[in-house]
C-alpha cells in the first residue's frame, strides 16, 4: 500500500540517527570569517597551519549579510560550531555585553607575535581590562582624484570639506561629476562615511564620550552644517541617483571615469588606485581625506579574530589566532591578495611588500599610514548599542539627503532615537 | 460533508479511510518541523528576551503594548500594503496576459515559452542586484541608451515612490512566471470547445475572455494570488538588496522591520511580537481566501 | 476563422506589440546578466557599444574554482529530494482533499497554507534551535525536511485543483468495477491530472531551488545551496558582478531541461491527448 509505505517513509526519516554536525575534534577547529582580501588569502593558507600545528582548520569565508545571520544564531544558540570568529570591532562591544565571547586576556599576554602588532587597533579590542579578540586589519578612509581632471581645472587638492564644495563645481562637465560618497542607511554605509564630515566640523554623537557622558549630543549646529555638506555634495555635485549609493556604486562611478574625487574605505580607495582594476588608476591619485574646522579624522574600521564563548577548544583556537596574525603569514597574504592595511607592524618593514605597493600606487602606504595616525579608535563610538544607534542615525540622515525629511528634523529625530535606545 | 453526496459517490466507512489514509503523511511530515518554531515564535513573543539588555524570562503583554503606539510599525504595514497589492497585482496581471498569448502561439514558436521562465530560476539576490545596476542611473544600460538620445532617464531610488516601483518591478520580474504557470495549466484544463461555442454565437474574443475563460481561471487566479500575496508579506531580500529600506525608512516592509528589531536592535521578543502580528494577518486574510477557495473548488 | 479585415488585422498588430513588449521585460535583464557574465573586470559597467569587446571568458573559469559548483550540486540533492517527497507525500492528499468528504478539511487545508506564511524573522531562532537539538544544522536531511514545509502546501494546493477538475464519475466508475481506491487514484484519476502533476512537481522544485532563508539558517559550508553562495560574492569591499551574473546563469541553465519537459505535456495537452 503506497500511502503506509510513504508513512513509513517518512518515519523512518524522523528516526534516522542524524548526521553529525562537522563538529570540532581535538585536531579540527571551524573558522568562520566574510569576505574580503585578508581572509581569502588566509583560506589558501589553511594548509600551512595543519603543517605547523598538526590542527586541521576549516575557514569558512562567506559573504558578511550570511555571516552576520550566521554568527547571531550560532552564538544565541551557544551551538558550539565555530571556534575563532571573524570580530569587526564595532560589533565586538555587543557580542561581549551578550557574554558571545571569550576573554583571552592571558592566551593574548602569551602570544609572541603581541609585541608586533600595532598598539591602536589592539586597545580597541580591550574591555574592561579584558582582551577580546586581536586585530588583522585596520581600515581607513582615503580620498582619490584624478590628477587629470584637478590639472585641467587649474586646482589642487582639496584640504578641507568647505573647499570641496568650491572646487566641485570647476572639475563638473558634462557627464563627469565632483564626487560620489556612499549614502544608503546603514552603520557600515553611510554612517562609515559620514562621520568623518561631522568630525570635521566639530560636530559629535555624543556630550563627553571620552569623559563617559554618554548624553545624545548630535543635533548640534556643527553636525547641521556637516549634514548640509555632505547632503549638496550628495544631491548637487555627485551622479544621478547618487542619494542611494553604497561602496559598490562608487568604485563603479570610479573606473567609469564618472567622478573626480571618492572618500572611501582603505579596500575600495586601494581598487580604485590598481592599474589592473581601474583604467584611470594612472591618473588617479591617493590623498587623506578632507579636514575642516574641528581638524581631519578618517574613517576607521578594525577587524580582528576572537574566540567565541561556546567554543570547545580554546588551546587550538589561539594557536590559530596566533598563526593567522603572526608575520609570516600576514607577509604572504600582504603579497598573495590586495591586502595593505595589516596591523602587524613588521610586515610595513618587508621590502618586497613595500615594492608591491608602490608599484600599485606610489603613495599608498605612506598615506595609509597618515590616516592611521590621524584616526580616533572611537570614530564610531564602541558602544554595545551601536549597531543600532548606527543604524536610527544612518536613516534619518539618508531620509535628510533624499528631501524626505529636513536637516533639522533629521537630526532632532535622531538624537530622541539615541535617547530611547539607550533607554535614556 | 452531507449524506447525500458520500451516497453519489458510493462512499463507504472503508473508503472515507482510505481518503483520510492519503492525508496524513502530508500532516505528519510537515507538522514537527513547521509547529515547533511557530509555537517558539508565539513564546519568544510574550517573553522579554533581549541580547543585550539581559533576559528574566518574564512572559507578558508588553511587546504587543508597545506594538501599537509603534508609528514605524505603522509605516511599515503601509509599506507592506502598497508593495504587495501592486506587486501580485502586477505579476497576475502579466501572468496571465503572457499565459494566454502563449497558449494562441502554437508551432516553432512553442519553445519560446521558455523564456518566460528563465527569471524565476534567477536567485533573489542575483535578481535584486541586476535591477539594482538597473535602477542605478550611473550603472544602468537603459540609462545609457537613453543618454545616446539626450534623454534623461529619472533617479528611481532617491524617492519613496520609485524606491517601492523599483522593488516591484524586480518583485514582478521574478515571479510573474509562476503566475504564468498556474494559468497556463489551467488554461489546458480549458476546453477548446468552449471558445468555438462562444465564437459560433458571435461572441468577441474579448468578450470570450471575459465571460468564458476568466471563470473558469477563477480557481487558478485564486490560487495564483493567495499564494504570491503570502509570499509577498515575508518581502525582504528585495529590499534588502536593493534600498537597504530607504530612502530613510521609506521602504521598510513589516518583515523587514521585525529584522531590524531582531538582528539590529537584539530585540528578539520585539522582533517576534512584529512576526506574529503579521502572521495573524496574514492568517486572517488567508482564512477568507481559503474558504472562498473551498466555495469555488466544489 | 479567416479573417482579413482592417480591425481584425489592427487587433492582431496590437497584440503581437503586447507581447513583444512582454518579451522585452522578461528577456532584457537576462540578456543584461548575460553580458555581465562575459564582461571583463574593468568594463563590467560600460554601455556595451562603447567597449563592445571588452570580453571574456574567464569569469566562468573562476566560478569553478570557487566553492559554487559544490553549492549547486547540493541545491540539486535537497530541492530534487524535497520535490520527489512532496509529491510521493502530497499528491494523493490533494486528491483526498479533492474528492473525499472527510470533515476537517478546510481546516487541514488552512493550516497548510498557514505553515507557509509565518515571517521567517519570527521563527529563525526557535527552528535554530530545534536543529542545533536534533543535530539537523548542516545535513542534507535538515535541509530537505525544512524544504518540504515550502513543497508540501504547494503540491497538495495545486493538486487539489487539478483534481477538482476531474469528473467524480470518473472515480465512481473506477469504483464500480471493483477497483479499490487505490487503484482509482493511480491508474486513472492520476492520469488525467498529469499536466497539473508535472506543472506541481515544477513549481515545488522551483520553490525548493529559490530558497535563501532555510539555506542562511541551516547550513553551514559542506551543504550549503547556491542561492546562498551568491551571496557570498558581495563580500566587505567589493561586489562581485561578474561571478554573481555567471552564478545566476549556471542556476538558471539547469531549469532549462525541466521547462522542455513541462513543455511536452503542455503540447499534449494542447492536441487533445489529455483532458479533464
Amino acid at each position: 500500500m503506497k500511502h503506509l509505505l510513504t508513512t513509513a517513509l517518512v518515519a523512518s526519516f524522523a528516526l534516522a540517527a542524524p548526521f553529525a554536525p562537522t563538529s570540532a575534534q581535538a585536531e579540527e577547529i571551524n573558522v568562520v570569517m566574510f569576505g574580503m582580501p585578508y581572509t581569502r588569502g588566509l583560506q589558501k593558507l589553511a594548509g600551512d597551519f595543519e603543517e605547523k600545528t598538526g590542527i586541521k582548520a576549516n575557514i569558512d569565508v562567506i559573504g558578511q549579510d550570511v555571516f552576520e545571520n550566521r554568527i547571531t544564531l550560532s552564538f544565541t544558540g551557544r551551538s558550539g560550531d565555530i571556534d575563532v570568529v571573524h570580530a569587526p570591532v564595532i560589533q565586538v562591544q555587543r557580542w561581549v555585553q551578550a557574554n558571545w565571547l571569550k576573554p583571552i586576556t592571558a592566551e593574548v599576554d602569551a602570544m609572541p607575535v603581541k609585541g608586533d602588532l600595532m598598539a591602536g587597533p589592539l586597545d580597541a579590542y580591550r574591555i574592561d581590562g579584558e582582551q577580546f579578540a586581536v586585530p588583522f586589519m585596520a581600515a581607513t578612509g582615503l580620498m582619490t582624484y584624478r590628477e587629470d581632471v584637478l590639472e585641467a581645472a587649474g586646482v589642487g587638492v582639496p584640504q578641507t570639506w568647505a573647499e570641496m564644495l568650491e572646487i566641485a563645481p570647476k572639475v563638473t562637465d558634462g557627464d563627469q561629476s565632483a564626487i560620489a560618497l556612499r549614502a544608503v542607511p546603514g552603520q557600515g554605509f553611510n554612517m562609515f562615511i559620514f562621520p568623518m564630515i561631522m568630525r570635521a566640523y566639530g560636530g559629535k554623537f555624543f556630550a563627553d564620550y571620552t569623559g563617559g557622558d554618554l548624553t545624545p549630543a548630535i543635533n548640534s549646529p556643527e553636525t547641521l552644517e556637516a549634514l548640509n555638506v555632505y547632503s549638496k555634495l550628495i544631491n548637487d555635485h555627485a551622479p544621478q541617483g547618487a542619494g542611494n549609493f553604497n561602496f559598490a556604486e562608487v568604485n563603479a562611478a570610479a573606473q567609469n571615469g564618472q567622478i573626480v574625487f571618492a572618500v572611501e574605505g582603505t579596500g575600495v580607495a586601494a581598487q580604485i588606485v590598481d592599474p589592473e582594476k581601474n583604467q584611470y588608476a594612472d591618473v588617479t591619485g591617493l590623498a587623506l581625506p578632507p579636514g575642516g574646522p574641528a581638524g581631519r579624522s578618517p574613517a576607521i574600521a578594525v577587524h580582528g579574530l576572537g574566540i567565541p564563548a561556546s567554543a570547545q577548544n580554546v588551546a587550538a583556537s589561539a594557536k590559530f589566532i596566533e598563526w593567522a596574525v603572526s608575520t609570516e603569514t600576514v607577509t604572504k597574504i600582504a603579497l598573495s591578495e590586495p591586502f595593505a592595511n595589516f596591523t602587524t607592524q613588521p610586515v610595513a618593514e618587508n621590502a618586497e611588500v613595500i615594492a608591491k605597493y608602490a608599484a600599485i600606487h606610489p603613495d599608498f602606504l605612506q598615506v595609509q599610514a597618515d590616516a592611521l595616525n590621524l584616526a580616533i579608535g572611537h570614530y564610531r563610538p564602541l558602544l554595545p548599542e551601536w549597531p543600532s544607534l548606527g543604524a536610527a542615525i544612518g536613516e534619518n540622515i539618508n531620509a535628510a539627503v533624499n528631501g524626505l525629511i529636513t536637516p533639522e528634523e533629521a537630526l532632532e529625530n535622531a538624537e530622541q532615537e539615541m535617547r530611547d535606545i539607550l533607554g535614556q | 460533508m452531507t449524506l447525500t453526496s458520500t451516497k453519489r459517490l458510493g462512499a463507504t466507512y472503508e473508503l472515507q479511510r482510505g481518503y483520510r489514509r492519503m492525508i496524513y503523511p502530508a500532516v505528519i511530515a510537515v507538522g514537527i518541523f513547521a509547529i515547533v518554531p511557530l509555537a517558539g515564535m508565539f513564546a519568544l513573543a510574550f517573553s522579554d528576551y533581549h541580547l543585550l539588555r539581559g533576559t528574566n524570562w518574564q512572559f507578558g503583554f508588553k511587546n504587543f503594548a508597545r506594538l501599537l503606539s509603534d508609528q514605524r510599525l505603522m509605516n511599515s504595514i503601509y509599506v507592506m500594503s502598497i508593495l504587495s497589492f501592486f506587486g501580485v497585482a502586477t505579476q497576475v496581471i502579466i501572468g496571465t496576459a503572457v499565459a494566454v498569448g502563449l497558449q494562441k502561439i502554437v508551432g516553432r514558436w512553442r519553445f519560446g515559452r521558455i523564456l518566460f521562465l528563465v527569471p524565476y530560476a534567477v536567485p533573489h539576490v542575483a535578481v535584486a542586484l541586476i535591477w539594482l545596476s538597473l535602477f542605478t542611473p550611473t550603472l544602468s544600460p537603459i540609462n545609457a541608451f537613453f543618454d545616446l538620445f539626450g534623454i534623461t532617464v529619472p533617479s528611481f531610488l532617491t524617492t519613496q515612490g520609485g524606491a517601492m516601483f523599483a522593488i516591484v518591478m524586480a518583485d514582478t520580474w521574478t515571479n510573474f512566471p509562476f503566475a504564468m504557470l498556474i494559468i497556463l495549466a489551467a488554461l489546458q484544463g480549458i476546453s477548446p470547445d468552449l471558445d468555438e461555442a462562444a465564437a459560433i454565437d458571435g461572441a468577441t474574443r474579448v468578450k470570450t475572455f471575459f465571460f468564458i475563460t476568466l471563470p473558469l481561471l477563477m480557481p487558478a487566479l485564486l490560487m495564483v494570488t493567495l499564494f504570491r500575496f503570502i509570499d509577498s508579506l515575508k518581502h525582504f531580500p528585495m529590499i534588502f538588496v536593493i534600498t537597504k529600506g530607504g530612502p530613510g525608512r521609506s521602504t521598510q516592509a513589516t518583515n523587514f522591520y521585525a529584522y531590524v528589531q531582531t538582528f539590529q536592535n537584539s530585540n528578539v521578543a520585539y522582533g517576534a511580537a512584529i512576526a506574529v502580528t503579521l502572521f495573524l494577518m496574514a492568517a486572517l486574510i488567508s482564512f477568507y481566501v481559503a474558504r472562498l477557495n473551498q466555495r469555488v473548488s466544489q | 476563422m479567416i479573417d482579413k479585415s482592417p480591425e481584425y488585422r489592427f487587433k492582431k498588430a496590437l497584440g503581437v506589440s503586447m507581447m513583444l513588449l512582454l518579451v522585452a521585460f522578461a528577456a532584457l535583464p537576462t540578456l543584461w546578466a548575460l553580458i555581465l557574465s562575459v564582461r571583463s573586470p574593468s568594463a563590467v559597467f560600460e554601455p556595451i557599444w562603447e567597449s563592445p569587446l571588452a570580453l571574456t571568458l574567464e569569469n566562468f573559469f573562476n566560478i569553478t574554482r570557487s566553492d559554487f559548483p559544490k553549492a549547486l550540486l547540493n541545491s540539486f540533492i535537497t530541492a530534487g529530494s524535497a520535490t520527489v517527497l512532496a509529491m510521493i507525500i502530497g499528491v494523493p492528499a490533494g486528491f483526498a482533499l479533492a474528492k473525499s468528504r472527510v470533515s476537517g478539511k478546510f481546516i487541514a487545508s488552512w493550516v497548510l497554507l498557514l505553515l507557509r506564511m509565518a515571517p521567517p524573522v519570527g521563527f529563525v531562532i526557535p527552528l535554530f534551535l530545534l536543529y542545533v537539538n536534533a543535530g539537523l544544522i548542516d545535513t542534507y536531511l535538515g535541509l530537505i525536511v525544512a524544504y518540504m514545509t515550502l513543497t508540501l502546501p504547494l503540491v497538495v494546493w495545486s493538486m487539489w485543483n487539478s483534481f477538482a477538475q476531474v469528473p467524480d464519475e470518473l472515480i465512481e466508475a473506477a469504483l464500480m468495477d471493483d477497483a479499490t481506491l487505490t487503484q482509482a487514484f493511480l491508474l486513472i484519476v492520476l492520469p488525467a491530472a498529469r499536466p497539473g502533476a508535472v506543472a506541481a512537481a515544477i513549481l515545488a522544485f522551483l520553490v525548493a531551488w529559490n530558497d535563501f532563508f532555510f539555506s542562511l539558517i541551516i547550513t553551514r559550508s559542506s551543504t550549503t545551496t547556491a542561492p546562498v553562495a551568491v551571496m557570498n560574492f558581495i563580500s566587505f569591499d567589493s561586489v562581485d558582478w561578474a561571478s554573481i551574473a555567471v552564478a545566476s546563469i549556471a542556476l538558471t541553465l539547469p531549469i532549462l531541461p525541466l521547462m522542455a519537459i513541462a513543455n511536452r505535456y503542455i503540447v499534449q495537452s494542447l492536441s487533445g491527448a489529455v483532458k479533464g
